[in-house]
């Protein structure tokens, strides 16, 4: 039981994957209307990537967070019983 | 049933080179003095190194069993991507390249499947089919980028699985075995799409299997760059043929968070050998600590070991579970992608 928590860590990357990939195409593909000049066409096309790139970031700073609680919950010492 | 047949030969032929050959190969390495410490025993004992020109021999065994077998230049891509990855690794083996040489010098082991595919077009399919949710647009280009970039990334996340007795072993096995499944239901549920791309991942099953009964605790037989750096850029190979990239990504989350954590606590590519503060240390009981040290890299094994201090074969034995939970979660996406 004591790899429960990287378990849960590993988990956690798993659905996130899954959960951005939702995002990713239910929000991110049809966002905004057809683009119909090159200037529409550019600025959603930028804003598109900016979103993948943030949810990639977002998949990274969550595992980071994880791990650091993690760490940080093992590497404290633990209450001793009398206090 | 010839077919069925056909698949279970590309994998039996390179787990049988890798059986005969190993203990010969091995005692010719230790007659030419090629052995390092296994740091890992206390007092530590010589292991022969690298065992990756044999791995390679059967990789390409069982790649030419796929030619003749189904035909389609997959197999001949896959030949292509195993040698370069094996050159690269040999090199590093024995005149060990720079931190930020070997990653540059893998992104070759795009080529045979980039160049191959003007030839072929069904080689590669340039979308990312997800789970329920079907195909992305195919984008050719950004598509070939990223699968390039992809080469130095999972063959150096698979050589930073290479560090105790048996890891590598187990883990190429495992992951290979996910990447199998995944392949054969998109085999089975996509039209148009060859058993040749099927055929050739069971080399890589093969060779990791036969390379376990050498490299299992303790180990006989180290695989060496040779080996890891050639098993990555193999799985990379094979999850862009068999298009299955949702599937190969979860299969090794334990794998590229181990890299992540790495690169992320070192601040960039750092050759291992030349890492200042270890992750985790052998005590005087025999068995591996993780350093409590703030300024110690963070790795998957530190993590595990913050848990508890580990003998190397429990520690093995933790990895196999996090990898065998990731493989399971693989093979469920494969199903979700293909079978609904």
């Amino acid at each position: 039981m004591k790899l429960a928590p990287l378990i849960g860590i590993e988990i956690a990357a798993f659905a996130l994957i899954i959960f951005e990939t939702y995002v990713f195409f239910n929000v991110v593909v049809p966002l905004g209307p057809i683009p119909h000049t090159l200037v529409e066409y550019t600025g959603y096309g930028l804003l598109k990537m900016l979103l993948v790139v943030g949810l990639v970031a977002v998949w990274f700073l969550v595992m980071v967070e994880l791990t650091r609680l993690y760490t940080r919950s093992r590497l404290s010492p633990s209450p001793s019983p009398s206090s | 049933m010839a077919d069925a047949g056909l698949l279970a030969l590309s994998f039996i032929v390179p787990l049988c080179v890798v059986l005969a050959w190993m203990p010969v190969y091995l005692r010719w390495l230790t007659k030419a003095g090629r052995v390092v410490d296994d740091v890992h025993k206390r007092p530590p004992t010589k292991v022969p190194s690298p065992a990756g020109p044999v791995l390679f021999v059967a990789a390409i065994a069982g790649e030419t069993v796929a030619y003749f077998a189904f035909g389609s230049l997959v197999p001949i891509a896959m030949m292509g991507v195993t040698t370069i990855a094996f050159a690269v690794g040999i090199a590093d083996d024995l005149f060990v390249l720079g931190g930020k040489t070997k990653p540059l010098l893998l992104l070759l082991a795009a080529a045979p499947i980039v160049v191959l595919a003007r030839y072929e077009p069904t080689l590669y399919n340039p979308v990312l089919t997800f789970p329920l949710l079907g195909d992305t647009a195919p984008h050719l280009i950004i598509y070939t980028l990223l699968a390039v970039a992809a080469f130095p990334i999972v063959a150096n996340a698979f050589n930073m699985m290479d560090s105790f007795n048996g890891q590598i072993s187990w883990f190429t096995l495992l992951v290979s075995l996910a990447l199998v499944v995944g392949i054969s239901l998109h085999a089975a549920f996509a039209s148009g799409f060859s058993l040749s791309h099927l055929a050739v991942a069971f080399p890589l099953v093969g060779v990791a299997l036969g390379l376990l009964f050498f490299n299992r605790y303790p180990s006989r037989a180290f695989d060496g760059d040779s080996g890891s750096l050639m098993f990555g850029a193999m799985f990379a190979g094979l999850t862009i043929t068999g298009g299955v990239e949702v599937a190969a990504m979860i299969a090794i989350v334990p794998a590229i968070l181990n890299s992540f954590y790495t690169l992320s606590s070192v601040r960039g590519f750092v050759e291992r050998r030349k890492m200042g503060a270890r992750p985790t240390y052998l005590g005087d009981d025999g068995k591996l600590y993780a350093t409590r040290e703030g300024s110690a890299p963070t790795t998957l094994i530190r993590l595990i070991l913050l848990g508890g201090a580990q003998d190397e074969e429990g520690l093995v034995r933790s990895v196999i579970i996090l990898v065998g939970v990731s493989c399971l979660l693989s093979a469920g996406i494969s199903v979700l992608t293909w079978a609904f």
